[in-house]
């Protein structure tokens, strides 16, 4: 392949004949580029909406398979060759980590945008004019939206769970989304720092999964959960109420030093020496560790060493500390942010000033048999941290459980960082469309012709949002063309009863940031689409 | 008889009428690949890996473009070689370059069709590209000594240099951003100390310029976020244990309670060699490798902030702004530079955070933070800044301005063409076919606008007939315009490279006649 491009490459072209021939290439690689996008915009388009559906992924390489309605995780397995395909799911991962909601409505308003460009094309309107046009729709547009959006104050819990529960309805779980999206609100406003109210950060909120009952059973907990057993061997205690916690970054076991080391052992008395000595030196640990008056133990996770080995498990029971071993150290910072305490990486800095509290470290067992996880609540002096422990009752569930969650946090986030809320139900959409389509006529030249060409794109959303449900898409964006002319700037599909309604009174409401970012991430990539006109290979 | 033979088995060679058509069609190829990507209106290319990854990257800039390309052809690898240079020595015009080299190739050509001899083209194109030099020398402009214009001609060349990339939509943004920050240089060509950082997310609407310095890392468990005064001590040394670095060391011992003193051993030569750094009177510790746990806590419990694993291109960059030296041993802490900055704290960009050093020791030192919708706009963003701040920082030292747009060419054509009028002989031919490689210039600027570039080209040709005249085109209006009005420069420095060094190139691949490739060096293990 590569031979052949640089073949193409190498042809001369000084004559006038040969100039139409090269810009006929250009024509069918812009060509080629639009239809392999448009491709992938419609491989997820018809997951859109709260009727969209699902698209099971099974990957070829290890048999897994993944049931998602999430358009950025189908595009993330899509994996196309094509490199404009590939732009597609770039611009899909760039809306998943602006606004985390509204990956898939990115692709396909991108799609539609494509689809246009390409008939504006063909009518020999040059590909810079096209782009230019796209970015001052896109700011009109964000312009636009803007004036449609309602404030909304972080005080509302009300309308951040209608705008967290829009989200929701469109997943797998959106049975669950009354549930589902109290939690979310909450998780996010108890991680918001009242110093820096604009800001989140959602590595503070920690979602554990694990297998077993229904989604119904995910709980958000104040404190941490580890998705791990306590090391009991020797009865040690299950459940310590009034805990003082250390984070500990060094092994209860015999010592080993990172030089190579061999005891020889030559007689049977030095044998028992030997071991006695163990004893004592892990006894001696525990000692001091007793001494500050800790009670929990969780221990960070060594490729070197055993945390702990039965002889130290049997003393650590008996000195009544329960012990949690195999801490990730990525998650280190997030436990001692949660607990207020300081880890401590040796035996000698072991001191009561760095131990962290809580009323009550338990381990949980979640129905029968290997479902159980230690839950840490009633910390004193917590860190602005959260934990969700989500539930479902097969792997797909649960991931898939997981990945709308997530969104749902994200669609609270923005309305933390962006305090706007608008209408779902491709209200907004199709107000946009009415609003450019008579702002293009104000404009002069080609401009106004491919503004009015993108007001028409938009139409997509609600279109989409029709068929999916079912309906009949042409009456209903006709209809709803009719009510937005009227003024009903609110109005928008109902999906639930498949008729116009004002979507606002519906609480189908979603974060302003989501639907500009789409707008505006949408019209970026179909500008870098339209500015190619040829594909070199390179090494 | 002829000999039958005097190359190897695999070699080749091409003689004469063959070898010079080989170069022309080589050159002429590589120039009209990148011809379109000329101008504010040029397209991108989309260029695909064949290697592991099929990566993708957009991209406009000329020798980006080139600098992956296959090639088998030696004319070619001269023009990918005067772009690269070009890129080197000024930034920008990289595709001017091959573009002028080429189009002085094909008229070149058609000389050499009409029997000219290709010395005689040389001498011409010599004595051309002279008369040109002297005609821009006359029409530069330097508002060296007018700060407040000279700005202005500064912010005019970053905008003229972006409105071809990827950034044109905020060009006024960048080119604000980029003559700040080397303006901060103060003189010195040295981009090291602005730093480009790339965080996807936002649009590039919020890239900003920060004073001072980002490092993209975390701050140790338990430390100080923010630190005043900060005295910092960069080093590249391991933090675990000393080892015996001899294979197979190892010790024997015959009780347990030995291993312990032995580790506890280890643990205090870790905690002496900490003992040495914080005896530098450092409240900031910065090590390229990693700093383990035990390490960590002491400076924790020191009030020490100890970043850990940052990158060899971090700690320099960390060295050069603070002005410390980058150390590895500790016994001597007197005759260790210790770097200094005003404030440290941890700041979050998008959805990470990063640590910020503000108020350096060098003062030049600044960052870029880019933010954009994905990698590819982010890449490009990075390319296009900086071949601006290449510029830039090339003009700040030579302050020579032109107008851009075209006008350069013409002038420069004008005055060629009078020296064909007034040169005898067949050189005149040579010099009138460089006026019309110039003029392709305009022309293919024209052309990627979808313009009428004939028409334009006429009508600029007859503006320029009057004196002090300022017209070239106006892409965005597409007609001919004052570029003078319109804010369109471009520095003398680049114009004068790219006119030079074309000449230069086509001279070079004029003057062959044959082309030998030598045989493949064979590989031993074939035997």
């Amino acid at each position: 392949m590569a031979a052949a491009a640089t073949a193409a490459a190498v042809v001369p072209s000084s004559s006038k004949t040969e100039t139409y021939t090269d810009t006929k290439r250009k024509d069918d690689i812009r060509q080629a580029n639009i239809s392999a996008a448009r491709a992938v915009a419609d491989a997820v388009r018809t997951s859109l909406g709260p009727k969209g559906l699902d698209k099971m992924i099974s990957s070829a390489s290890d048999n897994s398979v993944i049931i998602t309605n999430d358009g950025a995780t189908i595009l993330n397995h899509l994996n196309p060759l094509q490199p404009a395909a590939k732009m597609l799911v770039d611009l899909s991962k760039s809306q998943d980590s602006a606004a985390g909601d509204g990956t898939t409505t990115v692709v396909v308003v991108a799609g539609s945008l494509l689809r246009h460009c390409s008939s504006l094309l063909s009518s020999g309107i040059h590909p810079t004019v096209i782009s230019d046009a796209l970015h001052k729709t896109s700011l009109k547009a964000v312009d636009i939206l803007t004036a449609m959006s309602v404030p909304v104050e972080l005080s509302d819990r009300e309308s951040l769970i209608k705008s967290a529960s829009t989200s929701l309805n469109s997943k797998v779980v959106s049975q669950y989304s009354s549930l589902l999206a109290p939690l979310a609100v909450d998780a996010v406003l108890s991680v918001v720092d009242p110093q820096k109210p604009d800001l989140v950060d959602l590595r503070d909120i920690k979602i554990v999964k694990k297998l077993g009952g229904t989604v119904d059973d995910t709980e958000m907990v104040k404190g941490l959960v580890f998705d791990k057993k306590v090391s009991h061997a020797a009865g040690g205690p299950t459940r310590v109420e009034n805990a003082k916690i250390a984070v500990i970054q060094f092994q209860i076991s015999p010592p080993k030093t990172d030089i190579e080391q061999s005891i020889i052992v030559s007689d049977y008395s030095q044998m028992d020496r030997i071991l006695k000595e163990e004893r004592n030196y892990i006894l001696g640990m525990i000692k001091k560790i007793k001494a500050t008056g800790c009670n929990v133990l969780l221990i960070q996770k060594s490729i070197l060493r055993d945390a702990v080995t039965d002889l130290s498990l049997h003393y650590l029971a008996k000195a009544k500390i329960l012990v949690v071993k195999d801490v990730e150290r990525e998650d280190i910072e997030f436990i001692t942010k949660t607990l207020n305490c300081l880890p401590i990486a040796n035996i000698e800095h072991f001191r009561v000033e760095k131990l962290g509290h809580a009323d009550l470290v338990e381990e949980v067992s979640l129905g029968s048999g290997e479902g159980k996880v230690v839950k840490i609540t009633g910390i004193k002096d917590m860190g602005r941290t959260t934990t969700v422990l989500v539930r479902g009752s097969n792997q797909l569930v649960l991931d898939e459980a997981d990945r709308s969650l997530h969104d749902a946090l994200c669609v609270v986030r923005c309305l933390v960082n962006k305090r706007f809320l608008i209408a779902g139900g491709g209200a907004p959409e199709i107000e946009l469309s009415r609003q450019l389509g008579a702002w293009s006529k104000v404009l002069h030249g080609m401009e106004g012709f491919c503004v009015k060409s993108f007001a028409e794109a938009l139409e997509v959303i609600p279109y989409t949002l029709a068929e999916n449900a079912g309906l009949n898409p042409i009456a209903i964006v006709t209809e709803l063309r009719n009510r937005h002319a009227q003024g009903e700037i609110n109005a928008g599909i109902n999906v639930r009863k498949g008729q116009i309604t004002n979507i606002l009174e519906e609480n189908v409401v979603q974060p302003l940031l989501v639907s500009t970012s789409a707008i505006m991430l949408a019209t970026e990539c179909v500008r870098m689409i339209l500015k190619i006109d040829d594909i070199v290979t390179v090494r | 008889m002829a000999v039958d033979r005097i190359l190897k088995d695999d070699a080749s060679e091409e003689k004469g009428e063959r070898a010079r058509m080989a170069s022309f069609v080589g050159a002429m190829a590589i120039a009209d690949l990148v011809k379109t990507t000329l101008g504010p209106k040029g397209m991108d290319k989309i260029l695909q890996s064949t290697g592991r990854g099929q990566s993708v990257t957009v991209t406009n800039d000329g020798a980006t473009i080139l600098k992956s390309l296959h090639i088998d052809n030696p004319a070619a690898k001269v023009l990918v070689d005067i772009s690269k240079v070009q890129d080197d020595e000024v930034g920008d015009g990289t595709t001017s370059v091959v573009v002028l080299a080429g189009e002085l190739l094909r008229e070149a050509e058609k000389l050499v069709n009409s029997k000219i001899h290709p010395m005689t083209i040389i001498s011409g194109y010599r004595m051309a590209a002279d008369a040109a030099r002297n005609a821009l020398l006359q029409k530069v402009v330097d508002n060296k000594e007018d700060a407040e214009k000279f700005r202005s001609d500064l912010m005019k060349i970053a905008m003229t240099t972006l409105s071809s990339k990827i950034l044109s939509q905020d060009k006024e943004h960048f080119a604000k951003l980029a003559v700040d920050a080397v303006m901060r240089l103060k003189g010195s060509t040295n981009l090291e100390a602005i730093q480009i950082i790339k965080k996807p997310g936002g649009s590039l609407k919020d890239s900003f310029l920060d004073e001072g310095f980002i490092l993209d890392k975390k701050i140790g468990i338990g430390q100080p976020k923010r630190i005043e005064d900060a005295k910092i001590l960069v080093a590249n040394t391991a933090m675990d244990t000393d080892k015996v670095k001899i294979y197979g060391a190892r010790v024997r011992v015959d009780s347990m309670s030995k291993v312990a003193e032995i580790e506890a051993a280890e643990k205090q030569k870790m905690r002496e060699k900490v003992q040495k750094i914080i005896g530098h009177g450092i409240n900031c510790f910065i090590n390229r490798q990693l700093i383990y746990n035990f390490p960590e806590e002491l400076f924790a419990d020191a009030g020490i902030l100890a970043i850990e694993h940052a990158d060899f291109d971090g700690i320099e960059r960390l060295a050069l702004v603070t002005g410390g030296e980058i150390a590895s041993t500790f016994d001597n802490p007197e005759s260790v530079k210790l770097g200094h900055c005003k404030l440290i704290e941890e700041i979050m960009i998008g959805e990470d955070k990063l640590i910020h050093f503000s108020g350096c020791e060098m003062g030049q030192a600044c960052t870029i933070v880019l933010r954009g919708a994905s990698h590819h706009v982010l890449d490009e963003a990075e390319r296009s800044l900086h071949d601006a701040l290449c510029v830039l920082s090339q003009t700040v030292n030579d302050s020579r301005v032109l107008l851009g747009g075209g006008w350069p060419e013409m002038i420069m054509a004008k005055d060629v063409d009078e020296l064909a009028r007034k040169t005898p002989g067949k050189k005149s031919l040579a010099i009138e076919a460089f006026s019309r490689a110039l003029l392709a210039i305009p022309t293919i600027i024209a052309d990627n606008a979808g313009l009428d570039s004939a028409e334009l080209v006429a009508q600029l040709r007859a503006e320029h007939h009057k004196e002090e005249c300022n017209a070239g085109i106006d892409v965005i209006s597409g007609s001919v315009g004052d570029m003078a009005a319109l804010g369109i420069s471009e520095a003398f420095k680049v114009k004068q490279a790219v006119l030079l060094s074309a000449t230069e190139a086509a001279e070079m691949i004029l003057r062959v006649d044959e082309i030998i490739s030598c045989a493949p060096r064979r590989r031993e293990d074939r035997m």
